[in-house]
């Protein structure tokens, strides 16, 4: 609490003010207020202070919808206003901290299912909330690769994200390249600093079986994707 | 009342409007597709053909019974309410919202103006379905809003900057735009700063090429797969409920900030409204 900067200090006093029984109160003071924050203070204010969000709903993973606004550290240094990259330093950091956010299964990292892979590598379900929020005990959580990758040529995906058809035909199945692959899945920070692909393991987005499930529908010779 | 036969007309958006500035949409949007090559704009050749039935030029019409017809405790119609350009002016006023107004010394957008022309001019209870429906093309708001939206049709996106209160939302928008957060560790910037990339077979539309970016803010839009008209709000909550963040408020300034800074980044471009999408 004595920790805050001035400015913080100023904000936090202002918000006690501006909020009447949880409502945001546009008045001429409000106003004030608004102009003499910095754009990324001002942003901050509405999301948490002035009712921008509803973020006491639950969420899956538990906890409330507050704490997916809440920036870690990550996600400061990657939001560049104009969308480059951050300074090298910067990266670098980012890079680190992927490094050591990555955990191994205990037996060492194994191929599953490719065929249930093949529907988790499709499915967008899991960890939306708000007006439709998932319900995760009725299905699994789905990995989303095909919004971003082309794999298996048999359904569209997208190209935000480079094609990842004939992944383990073209790459083997070479302890190197496991490790890659599950890194990248894990964390892909370590390799791309500020990438735009989701952390799957580090977030708990994705559990130890469905990495395992989607990285056998990438490298089973028998899977679509590898014919 | 009109009935809806006499204004089966090719000509919509001259009905109704004293002024004939507006550029029906599909002229609007080939005239885009002339200008750039764009996987986005043409992506969706079938809507490219529906636009002059498109079905929310229906949903126009009945907002244009509504806005006129005298409504709520008070008994008068919404041409007593202003929307930027002094009351009942309606010709041009869209594009230029989001912007400040003195008698709420609040930077609003269209929605928030509605809800504020309902319950301080027509003395609507806050309460009211018809402030509280914002969804579907049978609701009152998307009814109205999409009739207020066509008398732009065509005109450049052009939401003021000239007071501090409008400046500062443009800016904490563009704050928002590129704010990494949540399980996903999405912001906008992941899916709209780049040309010609796609999530699955939809192309997105690049948020720095003016070009694509009217045409993605250009709301209300028919959606085809929703079949119903949809608003900025409507879009906009599905964006955080994609992003696995949580609901916006759509009365909240957090909304209309974002929607500051997305009419900005499409200033000068001419709006499609109403417009078609997937
Ligand atoms: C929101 C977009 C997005 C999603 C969703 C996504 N990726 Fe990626 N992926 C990327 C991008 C972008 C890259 C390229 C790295 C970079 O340049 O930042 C990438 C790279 C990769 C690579 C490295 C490719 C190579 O040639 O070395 C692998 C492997 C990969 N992704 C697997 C997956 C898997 C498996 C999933 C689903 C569990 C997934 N991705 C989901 C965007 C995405
Ligand atoms: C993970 C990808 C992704 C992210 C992140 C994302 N969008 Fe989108 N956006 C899409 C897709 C896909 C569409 C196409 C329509 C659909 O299917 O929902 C779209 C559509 C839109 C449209 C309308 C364009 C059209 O043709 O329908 C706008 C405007 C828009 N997004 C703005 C935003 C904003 C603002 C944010 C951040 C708050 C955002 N998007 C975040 C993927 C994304």
């Amino acid at each position: 609490m004595f920790k805050k900067t001035p400015v913080a200090a100023g904000i936090a006093a202002l918000a006690s003010m501006m909020i009447v029984g949880g409502v945001a109160v546009a008045d001429a003071d409000n106003a004030h207020y608004y102009t003499e924050m910095t754009p990324h203070e001002l942003a901050d204010y509405l999301i948490f202070e002035a009712d921008g969000f509803f973020l006491d709903q639950e969420v899956q993973e538990g906890g409330t919808t507050h704490q997916r606004m809440v920036q870690d550290d990550m996600h400061k240094a990657c939001s560049v206003i104009g969308g480059g990259d951050p300074d090298q330093e910067t990266l670098q950091a980012v890079r680190e901290a992927a490094a050591e956010s990555i955990v191994y299964p205990e037996g060492g990292i194994q191929l599953g299912d490719w065929e249930r892979g093949r529907e988790l590598a499709w499915s967008g379900f899991g960890y939306r909330v708000g007006h439709r929020t998932d319900d995760h005990s009725a299905r699994p959580v789905g990995g989303n690769c095909y919004n971003c990758h082309q794999m298996a040529t048999d359904r569209t995906g997208g190209n935000v994200g480079p094609s990842l058809t004939a992944y383990g035909k073209t790459r083997g199945t070479s302890e190197a390249i496991l490790k890659y692959a599950y890194d990248m899945i894990y964390n892909p920070h370590v390799y791309f600093p500020c990438t735009n692909m989701p952390r799957f393991g580090s977030s708990g987005f994705l559990d130890e079986q469905a990495m395992a499930d989607i990285m056998a529908y990438m490298f089973d010779p028998e899977s679509p994707v590898n014919e | 009342m009109f009935k809806k036969a006499l204004l089966a007309l090719p000509v919509a958006l001259a009905v109704g409007a004293t002024a004939h500035a507006q550029t029906p949409p599909e002229d609007v949007l080939q005239g885009l597709i002339d200008q750039i090559d764009s996987t986005y704009l043409t992506q969706s050749e079938m809507n490219i053909m529906m636009m002059p039935d498109n079905p929310a030029l229906w949903t126009g019409m009945d907002g244009e019974d509504l806005f006129h017809t005298p409504r709520g405790p008070n008994n008068v119609s919404m041409e007593a309410c202003d929307f930027g350009k002094g009351p009942g002016v309606l010709e041009g006023a869209y594009v230029e919202l989001p912007r400040y107004f003195e008698d709420t010394n609040r930077v609003m957008d269209l929605e928030n103006r509605i809800v504020h022309c309902m319950t301080e001019v027509q003395g609507f209870d806050p309460d009211d379905p018809a402030v509280t429906r914002r969804h579907g093309s049978g609701s009152d708001h998307m009814q109205i809003q999409t009739y207020i939206a066509m008398q732009s049709s065509g005109m450049e996106w052009n939401n003021p900057l000239d007071h501090p209160l409008e400046k500062a939302m443009r800016d904490a928008g563009e704050g928002m735009f590129y704010r990494r957060s949540g399980i996903a560790d999405f912001n906008c910037h992941t899916c709209h700063g780049q040309t010609d990339k796609r999530i699955r077979a939809s192309v997105l539309p690049n948020k720095d090429v003016g070009e694509e970016w009217t045409k993605a803010i250009s709301w209300p839009a028919f959606r085809v797969g929703h079949d119903n008209v949809r608003s900025t709000q409507h879009r906009i909550r599905g964006c955080y409920w994609q992003m696995r963040m949580p609901r916006i408020n759509p009365d909240g300034d957090a909304s209309i900030a974002l929607m500051s800074y997305w009419t900005d980044a499409a200033r000068g471009q001419p709006a499609i409204l109403p417009d078609m999408k997937r």
